[in-house]
């Protein structure tokens, strides 16, 4: 109940968006599905964890097409709720916007956050040719309670992100299944994926290899796992690496069902932090 | 029942180079066009082929014009040719062929989706789906927006 009506706000935006970009004719099924992803919790298009090099939906240059997805991380001691809504604009652009609202389960106290996505794709195709597709990415994170990430010594309640990443599909892949690799560089200075602020007093690497693979097990079935490096940046807390083990279902081109394995290492002083993430997407 | 009979001694030739290439130490892989079922394989998966794109509004359009059994004659040889089959492609080049219809990626994509559905149909394994996608994919700088 408390979920729906914390939500309920943006899942009318959700609803509503495509109903008035219909008028636009928002039609997006021009690519090979699958070929769009799912939704990252940062709310662009990707994996779960990290973006991907790959736009929204399934938008050709002709088309333009959304995305919105609702998902859940849930590990031992925190939950993390996302919702949020993507455009793919002549599969060259993409914007994108994710709502994160984060749980402390011990005292439910709660950090929410505010993140805008942009990304342009430079050059290249997923999977046609030999040139992997090349795309420039931007998160801006914006903290609405800063009172914690203050608390544990952050030094911004926002920050931007800036990402290369790098993607490229084998149609005979792995055992002649269709195959996916995307390696991202990230320059960042957040502190769990600016839940708790950016920049700190012990910074670490600002360049942090984020990586994903993805087998497609039938045309609607995907298994993969992803990375993601993050740095350690406040003395008082240790930050780990982020990787989750996940499986896609792709019922069609319009909808997806996504589950994983995460492990998210120490957060906020609570180590081991493991458990399930879930993910439905929709697509136009 | 021709057919059947057809199939059922190309299944046996496939078992028994499948078991050959078992039982020699060298891991060979085997030749894509026996994959697809040889010469009535082939000619039942171009078949597939041309009857999802009559089906499909996304393309017909680009085949108004088309004469179907030359599209078959050539489809058939191509297929052929690039799964290293016995045949010699007498068709013109993708390019002649495509200047001026403006296919754009979009339709390219669909016409992806029509052949694998027609894979489905005549019954390839995925794995072989994809071994044949695969090379039919070269071609796309050959087809698109000419």
């Amino acid at each position: 109940m408390k979920l729906r009506s914390k939500y309920s706000s943006l899942v009318t935006l959700l609803l509503l968006a495509p109903v008035s970009l219909a008028s636009l004719s928002v039609h997006a099924d021009g690519r090979i599905k699958g070929t769009g992803g799912v939704s990252s919790i940062g709310g662009s298009g990707g994996g779960g964890l990290i973006p991907w090099a790959t736009l929204t939906s399934h938008a050709t240059r002709e088309e333009i097409g959304a995305s919105g997805f609702i998902s859940t991380v849930d590990v031992d001691d925190f939950t993390l709720d996302v919702a949020g809504a993507a455009f793919n604009f002549h599969d060259r652009f993409e914007i994108s916007y994710a709502r994160q609202n984060f749980t402390i389960k011990a005292n439910h106290a709660k950090i929410s956050q505010d993140t805008a996505g942009l990304k342009y794709k430079l050059a290249g195709d997923l999977i046609y040719g030999n040139v992997p597709q090349i795309t420039l990415g931007a998160e801006y994170n914006s903290l609405r309670d800063p009172a914690t990430a203050f608390a544990v010594g952050a030094e911004e309640p926002d920050g931007t992100d800036f990402y290369i990443s790098a993607a490229k599909a084998w149609i005979d892949g792995i055992g002649h299944r269709t195959s996916m690799l995307n390696v991202n560089v990230r320059h960042s200075e957040s502190n769990q994926y600016g839940l708790l602020g950016f920049g700190g007093d012990d910074m670490g690497s600002r360049l942090h290899l984020e990586a994903a693979g993805a087998v497609f097990l039938t045309r609607s079935l995907v298994a993969g796992a992803e990375y993601r490096h993050k740095s350690d940046n406040l003395g008082a807390l240790r930050e780990d690496s982020a990787t989750d083990i996940y499986i896609a279902w792709l019922p069609s081109k319009h909808l997806s069902f996504t589950a994983a394995y995460v492990d998210l290492g120490e957060i906020a002083g609570a180590p081991d932090q493991t458990g399930f993430y879930f993910s439905i997407q929709g697509a136009l | 029942m021709r057919i059947q009979r057809v199939f059922k001694t190309m299944a046996a030739v496939a078992m028994f180079s499948v078991g050959i290439s078992a039982c020699s130490s060298v891991q060979q892989e085997s030749n894509l066009y026996q994959e697809l079922g040889g010469e009535s394989g082939v000619a039942v998966i171009v078949n597939n082929f041309i009857m999802t794109i009559a089906s499909d509004e996304r393309v017909i359009d680009y085949f108004a014009v088309s004469n179907v059994q030359r599209f078959r004659e050539k489809m058939v040889e191509h297929i052929c040719l690039i799964s290293d089959g016995p045949c010699t492609y007498t068709g013109d080049t993708m390019v002649d062929v495509h200047t001026g219809m403006d296919v754009k990626e979009g339709d390219f994509n669909a016409i992806v989706e029509d052949m694998m559905e027609a894979l489905n149909e005549s019954g390839v394994a995925i794995g072989t789906q994809n071994r044949l996608l695969a090379r039919l994919a070269t071609f796309r700088g050959e087809i698109i927006y000419l």
